[in-house]
């Protein structure tokens, strides 16, 4: 019995680190999941009322790679729902009523955006130009729907409401009150503006990388400016979400503020350390720090009283080694988000006094850079979030140890190598297959025309036999 | 202990499950058929059209699964507890299988080395394999009601794998007809027969499996609830092949899915009010009524949205209308 105890433990690590990677590998292919057929209608809306034909090539194209990640997506993503059994069957058992509801609607939403993006991708010949842009309009809502569950579960576990328990059981959920916990307020809105925001800016950088290459055509113009001028006007409205954000864990989540702040002992002045650890004294080493500035930005005062650490249970808060990467992850995304904000006031500033796009190579260097330091700054939120809860699974109610499945540590290692071997095949075939189409279309752009779905495994069929 | 809503959960819950198994089925049932096309020139033709066949429609079947899943935990949460605490290797490696799959089927699409394609096609098609017989172990070991891997998974796997076959054949012989290619229809029409006869024998000796292993499933399937849905069964698979013999190619498809999907009521209608035959019943696995209703709810929008929209993209689909133009 006690030799199964300690393996029970022991998968605890290797569950965790699995469950990590594979929500990791699959919110990088969230963004354009989600963004993309949103920017991909608006070319398409350009095309069809300006009559650019670009614009429509260039949709066109979007679509494909739309179709692509959908597919991957979908993969990931089933991976992840069986995960849940697989890794935390007792999470599941005791509040599947409940959590699982935002999942439901995930599952409604999904069977919209799969159905739909077959018909609008391999509609763009056969549906008539107005039918097939009505057939994609279906695309965004299905996507904010699928976004709205997975965060109202994300947010339930960060903020658990809704249910009545009886000797362990859930016995009653109140379905609006589960859906919408206090998390999902700020969460969701936080969440969406930084699909749109990497969305904008991936797609972007792909066409500053062209810029730098030389090519200066209205095709790169386009396609580079309408997503970049999308990215460019949410940053700014994401710092101040961000920072709604930060304000509201420090009463919602306050274990987790903590974290984020580095905060050893509750107090008033309290400053805000940029970069920096914590050691198990509570001791600070390197970062800088401004004095009462933390306690400023959450009460407005320097006199508002910030909780530390040390203010919860040892075996209730996450221990120093989350508590720092909690803190290197929240520098990152603020890092990072600022400096999205400069470069937008950059390109903001010239397109609104001059009338053009910028012209400086160092810009679209920049520019270029832009879509990673997105996907890094997301993976970085969604570190802060979820180390940040640890010990808990579900936010003072359940432990992550009290969840996890008593398969033999073994077993997850091996189905966790697995996966990231597997998952490294699919990233190279899916980056290789992007690359193909790309080097197809410049071709194309210089003589020899196809249709842009051709060759595409997800895409429509090639005639058999040609 | 009657609780209807509960009940109609379980319904839909049944129904993903005969959806996937059915759509998902066709699918890999000609990852099957790819599998077994061999190595030489001569498997060429074949293959592509088992790629054609897939592309459209693959990622949507994926849908019918999660469908499931989300229903499962959110509806009765119990059994999915249960059900993953025992049997999570057998959910690893039929997950592995789908992503395998799904990756090599990406791959082979760009692997230019005839090598390197060769191995994406093998890897593509036992992967095909390990699927279906891995999720349908899994309702093996749910039927016994002992959630092991004994006999009883073993007997469901193998049904699975014989009516994947079945139905994957019988739809390839529907998309080489509708390209015309004669030497096509002739190569799956003989296929699906063969088929058919696996899926008959292994089929009635699952049916002694059952007998030996769960009496009383065995029972209510031949004298209960799940009569209906075995005769159904029994009746339509050699009525497929007949069909496909004489070279009527008339309501084949729709009979296969029809056949395939009565085989999976027959388990699920013979195991009611059981979830877990002898240990978990529907209403005491059920969600509390306000998660059911939301559930049910789910179920209402999507048979009105997407059953509409569904229809639209097969109406599409098998019309031809989603092809590329001649480039
Ligand atoms: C483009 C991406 C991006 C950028 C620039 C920012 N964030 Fe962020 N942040 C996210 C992307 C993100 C995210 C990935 O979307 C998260 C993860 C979970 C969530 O709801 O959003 C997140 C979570 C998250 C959380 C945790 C919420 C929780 O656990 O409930 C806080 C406190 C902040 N953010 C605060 C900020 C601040 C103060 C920012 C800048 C001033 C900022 N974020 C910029
Ligand atoms: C999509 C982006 C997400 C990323 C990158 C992410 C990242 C992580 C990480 C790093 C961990 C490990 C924390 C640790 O053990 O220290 C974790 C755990 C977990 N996450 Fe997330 N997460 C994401 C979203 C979600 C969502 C939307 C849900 C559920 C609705 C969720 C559910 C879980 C669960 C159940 C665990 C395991 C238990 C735990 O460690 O708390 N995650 N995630
Ligand atoms: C922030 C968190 C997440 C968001 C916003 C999100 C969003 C998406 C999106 C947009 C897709 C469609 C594929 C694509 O377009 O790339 C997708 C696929 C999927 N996701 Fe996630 N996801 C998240 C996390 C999760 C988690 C934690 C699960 C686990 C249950 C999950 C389950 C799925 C499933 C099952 C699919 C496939 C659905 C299909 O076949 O259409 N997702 N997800």
């Amino acid at each position: 019995m006690e030799s199964m105890l300690v393996l029970a433990g022991e998968a605890l690590l290797p569950s965790r680190i699995q469950m990590a990677f594979t929500l990791a590998s699959h919110v990088l292919l969230v963004p354009l999941g989600v963004a993309l057929p949103t920017l991909t209608l608006l070319m398409e809306g350009i095309g069809i009322w300006r009559k650019d034909p670009v614009a429509l090539t260039i949709a066109r194209r979007w679509s494909v790679v739309m179709a692509v990640q959908f597919a991957v997506g979908a993969v990931t993503g089933t991976i992840l729902s069986f995960e849940f059994g697989i890794l935390w069957p007792r999470m599941m058992g005791r509040f599947g009523a409940a959590f699982g509801l935002g999942f439901a609607i995930e599952g409604l939403a999904f069977f919209m955006e799969a159905i739909f993006i077959s018909i609008y991708l391999y509609g763009w010949n056969r549906l008539r130009p107005r039918a097939h842009f009505l057939v994609g309009l279906t695309l965004p809502p299905a996507g904010l729907l699928g976004a709205f569950g997975v965060l109202s579960a994300n947010a339930w576990m960060n903020t658990p409401g809704g249910v009545t328990i009886d000797s362990g059981r859930v016995v009653d959920v109140d379905v609006l009150q589960a859906l919408f916990t206090r998390a999902l307020g700020y969460e969701f809105w936080h969440f969406l503006i930084a699909l749109y925001m990497t969305a904008g800016f991936v797609v972007a950088s792909v066409y500053a990388v062209a810029w730098l290459r030389g090519r200066r055509d209205h095709y790169q113009r386009l396609a580079f400016a309408v997503p970049f001028t999308i990215a460019a006007a949410l940053t700014p409205v994401q710092l101040l979400v961000g920072d709604l954000s930060a304000r509201a864990i420090a009463s919602d989540q306050p274990a987790k503020f903590a974290a984020v702040e580095i905060t050893w002992t509750t107090r008033d002045h309290n400053p805000e350390v940029l970069g920096g650890y914590i050691d198990d004294s509570g001791e600070v080493h390197l970062g800088i720090a401004i004095p009462s500035l933390d306690s400023l930005l959450v009460g407005y005062s320097p006199n508002t009283v910030v909780r530390g650490l040390t203010s919860f249970a040892a075996d209730s808060r996450p221990n120093t080694l989350e508590v720092n990467i909690v803190h290197l992850a929240f520098d990152v995304m603020v890092g990072l988000g600022s400096a999205g904000a400069a470069l937008s006031a950059w390109f903001l500033w010239i397109l609104l006094r001059r009338r053009r796009l910028p012209e400086s190579r160092w810009f679209y260097r920049l520019a270029a850079l832009s879509g990673i330091g997105s996907y890094v700054a997301v993976e970085s939120g969604w570190i802060t979030t979820e180390v940040g809860r640890q010990p808990w699974i579900v936010s003072g109610t359940l432990r992550v140890s009290d969840a996890v499945t008593d398969a033999p540590a073994n077993f997850v290692w091996t189905s966790l190598i697995a996966l990231v071997v597997i998952y490294a095949l699919i990233a190279f075939f899916f980056v290789t297959l992007l690359i193909k189409l790309a080097e197809r279309w410049r071709r194309e752009d210089s003589g020899v025309a196809a249709a842009p779905e051709m060759g595409v495994p997800y895409g429509p069929r090639s005639v058999p036999g040609e | 202990m009657n609780d209807p809503l509960a009940n109609a959960s379980a319904f839909v819950l049944l129904l993903a499950i005969t959806a996937y198994s059915t759509a998902g089925g066709v699918d890999f049932g000609a990852g099957i058929w790819d599998l077994f096309a061999g190595r030489g020139p001569q498997s060429r033709r074949p293959r592509e059209l088992i790629d054609h066949a897939m592309a459209p429609v693959w990622e949507v079947n994926n849908v019918w699964l999660v469908l499931g899943i989300v229903l499962c935990w959110t509806g009765f949460p119990l059994l999915f507890q249960s059900v993953f605490a025992a049997l999570y290797p057998l959910f690893t490696l039929a997950l592995i299988g789908l992503i395998l799959r799904g990756a090599f089927f990406a791959f082979r699409h760009i692997a230019a080395d005839p090598r390197a394609h060769y191995a994406a096609d093998l890897v593509f098609g036992l992967s095909s394999l390990l699927t279906p017989f891995f999720f349908a172990a899994c309702l093996g070991a749910i039927a016994s009601g002992r959630l092991a891997f004994d006999q009883m998974s073993v007997a469901f796997g193998l049904v699975s794998l014989a009516a994947t076959a079945f139905s994957g054949a019988s739809f390839l012989v529907g998309d080489a007809r509708r390209y015309g290619f004669d030497d096509l229809v002739a190569y799956f029409r003989r296929r699906a027969i063969l088929a058919g006869f696996v899926l008959i024998t292994i089929g009635t000796l699952a049916l002694g499996a059952i007998g030996l292993e769960a009496p009383a499933l065995l029972r209510s399937m031949l004298a209960g609830v799940g009569l209906p849905f075995v005769l159904a069964t029994m009746i339509l698979t050699p009525l497929v092949m007949l069909l496909l013999w004489r070279r009527r190619y008339v309501w084949y498809r729709v009979l296969t899915v029809t056949g395939i999907g009565s085989m999976v009521f027959a388990w699920g209608f013979a195991q009611s009010p059981y979830l877990l035959p002898g240990q978990l019943t529907i209403s005491q696995a059920a969600a509390p009524h306000s998660t059911q209703l939301l559930l049910l709810a789910v179920a209402a929008v999507l048979v009105l949205v997407i059953g509409p929209a569904m229809a639209l993209l097969y109406y599409l689909d098998q019309r031809g209308a989603l092809e590329p133009p001649e480039a």
